[in-house]
């Protein structure tokens, strides 16, 4: 399942997952945005792993927001920017 | 650490010989960390390509940015970089890159944006000499009313900032969109139609030959901050060439995001 999203003023995010007993499964984020350090990347997909598939923007980008370590910058994207591209790979992929 | 000005620093210039597109990945690797360290002094380095390439971001899904077949029936190397950003379509003389590695004192306290501005606002005095009036487009893009000139993308290592910048000189659009995927949802606010119009290369725009607007680059850079003749140091080479054989050449380093 594959999910897009441009971030107004920013960049683009993209999320390819599958779904496993209603939980997000082999989630990877990936897009044309910046992040310092470049392991923040690996955190991000952790902290998706294995959420429900029913969670909401705001579940799932407080899910990333408490995963983060402190001193972590992005540019072109955000938590919550990474959360509509989940929401769009889950919904557009059970509608496919 | 205090923030420094262009002209607090003694800058070098490397501008060598064509050289394949793994071997610049991993010269940016190794300068940037040799700036980090005191080493090098910060330098200014132009690339020449010595091959075609796709070079990708960072963050971006190879699969999702490149399509391989085509690549490969092209004879176009796929290769990652270290920076953030989108993916590049690279011909040799099509394309003007450079690189900035700075110690991170010349950014200090600045935004994204602003460094981002800051890093090039030489070049963009370059190209107004030019005649093209050009301006910082955030986050790291350098647009003209004719359209998009080029990309940049910096990455923060040890002491070091390294920003990095790939203008459009001349563009094959028909081979770029075969090899690249670019969607719909990344032009949804560009307000325009297709990738191909977004680029305006520099050919068209000052009928100059490649090699006088670098020379004119060159020239700027110099006349603002100052800038000394350099070159690859031996070490510096090998190591280089090491990495771009193993770690730049794996495909385990650009396929890291899938």
């Amino acid at each position: 399942m594959h999910g897009e999203y441009k971030m107004p003023g920013g960049k683009l995010v993209v999320v390819d997952l599958a779904i496993s007993d209603g939980c997000l499964a082999q989630v990877q984020v990936s897009g044309d945005f910046f992040l310092e350090p470049d392991d923040a990347l690996h955190a991000i997909d952790a902290a998706l792993e294995g959420q429900d598939a029913g969670a909401d923007e705001h579940m799932l980008a407080t899910a990333i927001r408490v995963q983060l370590a402190p001193g972590v910058m992005m540019y072109g994207v955000s938590p919550e920017a990474i959360a509509v591209a989940v929401r769009r790979a889950i919904d557009q992929g059970a509608a496919a | 650490m205090t923030r420094t000005l262009w002209r607090d620093h003694d800058w070098h210039l490397i501008h060598v010989d064509p050289q394949p597109p793994a071997l610049h990945m991993a010269l940016d690797e190794v300068l940037t960390h040799e700036v980090g360290t005191g080493r090098r002094p910060p330098t200014l380095r132009i690339w020449e390509w010595g091959g075609s390439a796709v070079v990708i971001g960072r963050f971006q899904s190879l699969r999702n940015e490149v399509d391989a077949e085509a690549a490969r029936r092209h004879g176009i190397e796929v290769v990652r970089r270290v920076s953030g950003g989108g993916a590049m379509f690279i011909e040799p003389g099509n394309t003007i890159t450079y690189s900035i590695y700075a110690p991170l004192s010349l950014i200090k306290g600045m935004s994204f944006q602003e460094a981002y501005a800051w890093m090039d606002a030489w070049t963009l005095e370059a190209l107004g000499e030019l005649g093209i009036k050009a301006w910082y487009q955030p986050l790291n893009d350098i647009t003209s009313e004719g359209g998009k000139i080029a990309g940049a993308a910096q990455a923060h290592r040890g002491g070091a900032v390294l920003h990095h910048v790939t203008m459009a000189y001349d563009i094959d659009a028909a081979k770029m969109l075969d090899v690249l995927r670019i969607g719909r949802e990344k032009l949804s606010d560009k307000g325009t139609q297709s990738a191909a119009k977004r680029v305006d290369p520099l050919r068209s725009q000052t009928g100059l030959p490649r090699d006088a607007i670098i020379d004119h680059m060159i020239a700027t850079f110099r006349r603002l901050h100052g800038l000394a003749e350099d070159t690859l140091r031996p070490a510096e080479l090998e190591q280089a060439q090491a990495l771009a054989l193993g770690k730049f050449s794996d495909g385990a380093w650009t396929g890291e995001v899938a």
